[in-house]
């Protein structure tokens, strides 16, 4: 369990003497009235744009509902889970290493991996410790691979570095050999996935990418050769490449 | 909703002057030209139902918000985790599934009239609703009321009007395919019996017969076009040129039956071909339907009616993406599919 004393600061910093009371008020409750506090926070708390900490980029009302899910029973986040519109699935997503027992929730992580609605995969791809924690190799790279596949850009991912393994860089050639079978990209970025774990397959991969026309793929096969000669060399230079490619609208 | 496909002709009531008539049948596939520059709200279509090729033919005609009533799916549900998987998919998946078209979508909740006579399921339901009545962008109860007219209809109707008055929500009325005039009234007047203000309530599926006494107790008047078993268009012209715009508003319906996402851009158009005032059809087909269910506090105009807002999240990467990455508008005309 994430223990963040910047929730309770986010919410003193950004509610008002109305929302404050209100949250007072609904955090002395249990079971379904909490629940029911959850569903109901926005008609009570605004959407104000947070913009330090922790939760930059968050609104206010996610930060509140995450501060009442804390409090909230294992059945009753089920029954959440269960029941979210698609904000409430966002913060339910956003909220899972603040949870008690956070890898009970595991199944809830995954799902929201396989979820077509864009915003909640975001919620668990991107700016979320949750996977970096708590995946498997598998589901990693699935997370990872998802998002290749869905032409978003994965630098936004936590862990990426730290979680490279060696089954993902061979996945990602078998992926790039079917693009390329198609006329079709992955987008340049993706390739700082496998300096570390370098193979005949993927030397000829990076050599075709450097001959490339695209002058982002001839970057990307450059930074890769650079950091199998002197790893570690390469960081910050691939920011360069950190954006999304509309790899579909030729 | 509209399961009684007899085709009886068109009851009118009214009738256009023979001029009239021949420009409408001449402007069939060309209805676009007479709607330029107009928006539409409908409040009352069931897009579960629907495929994506309707909802770019609606984001197309200009339709920016719509409502999606929960109703029956056609055969009765045998349990409760169908009921919750349904109301989710209201306002997760379908609410996504839209904003791909950009439009924006909301819903109402409730119990069928159709299902409220299975009563020991009904029970579990009405447990569930709570829960799902005080989420963002549910506007209201519905659609609830008599199909039957039986006791369970009448208690579980009850039961939600009571539900819509503690939380303050408006409640859309489906009123009876038979015996619709008796239905109407009996449906209002319980309405009234348990202090719900006139104005908190939209009396769905009217007709000539139906529409004064609507009017006349304080109710908003909605009107189907549906082909065959509810209003034809023209009969829907010759309504408004009788009563006025005032709360009157047009929608679809359109669902799993014979019918018609467009009706109300068609409509529009109709109207607009027998010189009905811009501005009575700006009420009919999209102001009173916003101000009616508004009244929820979960309506912003400003939500929709410059596009959708790009959530925060979607931000960095627009939010056109659905599976694999696919743009969801595919030009149709094309006979290469890449």
């Amino acid at each position: 369990m994430k223990t963040n004393i910047q929730i309770a600061e986010t919410i003193a910093a950004y509610a008002n003497a109305t929302e404050s009371s209100w949250i007072a008020e609904q955090k002395v409750l249990t079971g379904k009235a909490l629940a029911l506090a959850f569903i109901k926070a926005p008609r009570f708390i605004s959407k104000a744009l947070i913009e330090v900490g922790d939760f930059k980029g968050w609104t206010l009302d996610q930060v509140v509902r995450i501060d009442l899910l804390t409090q909230l029973d294992e059945a009753n986040v089920d029954l959440l889970f269960e029941t979210a519109e698609m904000q409430e699935a966002v913060a339910l997503t956003r909220s899972l290493s603040y949870l008690n027992n956070p890898e009970n929730f595991l199944l809830r992580a995954t799902d929201a991996v396989r979820s077509n609605m864009g915003p909640v995969f975001d919620a668990i791809a991107f700016g979320n410790t949750y996977p970096k924690d708590y995946f498997s190799e598998a589901a990693w790279n699935q997370l990872v691979l998802k998002c290749i596949f869905n032409d978003k850009a994965i630098h936004q991912i936590i862990g990426l570095d730290e979680r490279a393994n060696q089954e993902l860089a061979n996945t990602l050639s078998d992926f790039a050999h079917e693009r390329w079978s198609a006329g079709r990209r992955v987008p340049s970025q993706v390739w700082r996935l496998v300096p570390k774990f370098m193979n005949e397959s993927l030397h000829a991969d990076i050599e075709k990418l450097a001959q490339s026309e695209n002058p982002r793929d001839v970057l990307a096969a450059s930074l890769v050769k650079q950091e199998v000669q002197n790893p570690g060399s390469t960081q910050g230079l691939w920011h360069e490449l950190e954006k999304p490619e509309p790899i579909y609208s030729a | 909703m509209c399961q009684e496909h007899k085709n009886l002709g068109n009851p009118s009531h009214f009738e256009g002057t023979e001029q009239e008539k021949t420009t409408a049948h001449a402007v069939d596939g060309s209805f676009a030209q007479y709607t330029q520059g107009m928006k539409f709200f409908d409040p009352h279509v069931h897009m579960t139902s629907r495929t994506t090729d309707d909802y770019q033919a609606l984001a197309d005609a200009g339709v920016v918000a719509l409502i999606e009533p929960a109703f029956w799916l056609g055969q009765p549900r045998t349990g409760l985790a169908s009921f919750k998987d349904y109301f989710a998919s209201l306002v997760g998946w379908e609410r996504f599934r839209s904003s791909q078209f950009g439009i924006k979508h909301y819903c109402t909740i409730g119990l069928n009239s159709r299902e409220a006579n299975h009563e020991a399921l009904a029970e579990q339901v009405m447990e569930i609703l709570p829960l799902f009545l005080q989420k963002e962008g549910v506007v209201g109860v519905g659609e609830i009321g008599f199909d039957d007219q039986t006791a369970a209809e009448e208690k579980y109707y009850r039961a939600q009007l009571e539900l819509a008055k503690e939380m303050n929500l408006p409640v859309q009325v489906h009123t009876p395919h038979r015996d619709k005039k008796k239905g109407t009234e009996r449906s209002m007047a319980i309405a009234l019996e348990h202090g719900i203000a006139p104005n908190m309530v939209i009396i769905d599926h009217n007709n000539e017969e139906t529409v004064k006494s609507v009017l006349d107790q304080g109710f908003y008047a909605a009107f189907t076009i549906y082909p065959f078993t509810k209003m034809g268009n023209e009969r829907m012209v010759e309504i408004v040129k009788q009563y006025g715009p005032e709360r009157i508003m047009v929608n679809s319906a359109a669902d799993w039956g014979i019918s018609d996402p467009l009706a109300i851009p068609k409509t529009a158009a109709l109207m607009k071909i027998k010189e009905i005032p811009d501005e009575h059809i700006r009420l009919v087909t999209y102001q009173n339907a916003l101000d009616a269910f508004a009244q929820s506090g979960q309506i912003q105009e400003s939500d929709f009616i410059n596009g959708l807002e790009i959530d925060q999240t979607q931000k960095f990467n627009g939010n056109t993406v659905l599976r694999g990455g696919q743009a969801p508008r595919v030009n149709k005309d094309s006979l290469i599919i890449r």
